[in-house]
């Protein structure tokens, strides 16, 4: 069993560069498209890139003010951090590189395909900013001590830290997935 | 460019500063970073620097008591930027300023500004016609909140700017241009078109 371990500036800094780079795709990239390419299903049937989004939405919908009540409510600073063998498992699982099993999502996280492509990229970008302003105020935190307890079954917690970590991994993987959607020529942005 | 270049080129576009003056003008400046979305400059409290934009979006906002936001101007490379008026008369800033994606700055500071304005008639001329051209922009910006249509003065922003909407999410430039963000994104499509 192998935790992770390592300075909590060090791990925010790690996880502030990856949501950097989403914030920066949906700015340059995704408002800036039109509706029908956001909207546009896979070619095998999967979600567009609008329902991509929408589903990470749902997600901090649900995780973002526990987590910010949380900070709130406890705040001890503890400059380490240590992961947990339940974040460890859970931010492998949906990290595009570690997790290789195709996954359906929950119910109640299954977006619909009619969304207003506009709106969703905009609570994405807020919610990204709403994240890297949570990072911020988790600096001064202990990321090992604070427990958020998950969506699937509240009476598991995961620590503050390994609640970033999958956060972030579950918001590459998906936007992985809307960059497979993007046509080739506008992926290197104007 | 280095960030001295930089600072130079924006001062000669302005006024042609003598060298030796020049020269003791580069040493008042330190370099900045700062993140995204970073407060720079609270409302009530007095601006302490100048800032020139080396790298980012940066903008300066008012917030009303019900929470309402009206942003008042974009700054990027190359410009300076800062609360000005809270800056040169040091007194409380009426706005926010803050940081719209990941910048870096040169910045100096008001003591040692002001400082070398006294010391150097070019300095002050250089401040006065830098500032008689920001009077010229804020007139030409009152005729188009006046006058133009929401499509025009998004068409005169994007003239202005022409890759803003790739630089900053859509929700701040609906502000600037008093729009609602629905609205924004309506017309954003109707020009695309």
């Amino acid at each position: 069993m192998i935790v992770m371990q390592i300075k909590s500036n060090e791990l925010l800094d790690q996880l502030g560069e990856v949501t950097e780079t989403h914030i920066r795709k949906a700015i340059t990239l995704y408002q800036n498209m039109e509706d029908e390419q956001m909207l546009k299903p896979a070619l095998d049937g999967g979600w567009s890139i609008a329902q991509c989004l929408d589903h990470l939405n749902g997600y901090g919908n649900v995780y973002f003010p526990k987590m910010r009540t949380a900070m709130d409510q406890n705040t001890k600073a503890n400059d380490e951090y240590r992961s947990t063998w339940l974040g460890d498992k859970f931010t492998k699982s949906l990290d595009p590189d570690t997790g290789k099993m195709k996954m359906k999502a929950l119910k109640g996280h299954r977006p619909e395909r009619n969304l207003d492509a506009a709106a969703v990229v905009a609570k994405f970008i807020r919610q990204q900013e709403e994240l890297l302003d949570m990072m911020k105020t988790a600096r001064q935190r202990d990321l090992s001590g604070i427990r958020i307890p998950i969506s699937i079954a509240s009476w598991i917690r995961m620590n503050l830290g390994d609640t970033f970590r999958f956060i972030v991994a579950h918001n590459e993987r998906h936007i992985r997935q809307a960059d497979r959607l993007v046509p080739a020529h506008t992926m290197g942005g104007k | 460019m280095n960030s001295l270049d930089i600072l130079q080129d924006l001062l000669n576009r302005i006024h042609k500063i003598p060298d030796p003056v020049m020269a003791e003008l580069f040493g008042i400046w330190t370099p900045v970073k700062a993140d995204r979305k970073e407060l720079l400059t609270k409302c009530g409290n007095v601006e302490k620097y100048i800032y020139v934009v080396l790298e980012g979006v940066q903008r300066v906002y008012y917030l009303d008591d019900q929470d309402r936001e009206a942003t008042i101007l974009f700054t990027y490379r190359p410009s300076f930027s800062g609360v000005l008026d809270s800056f040169l008369l040091q007194t409380a800033s009426k706005y926010n300023f803050e940081t719209l994606t990941p910048s870096s700055f040169l910045r100096a500071s008001f003591t040692s500004f002001n400082t070398l304005m006294e010391k150097h008639h070019a300095i002050e001329t250089m401040v006065r016609k830098g500032l008689s051209g920001v009077v010229g922009g804020l007139e030409e910006r009152l005729v188009e909140i006046q006058c133009f249509s929401s499509e025009d003065r998004f068409r005169s922003l994007l003239k202005r700017s022409p890759h803003i909407l790739q630089l900053v999410p859509h929700k701040y430039l609906a502000s600037y241009l008093g729009m609602d963000p629905t609205n924004f994104s309506k017309l954003i499509n109707k020009i695309r078109i």
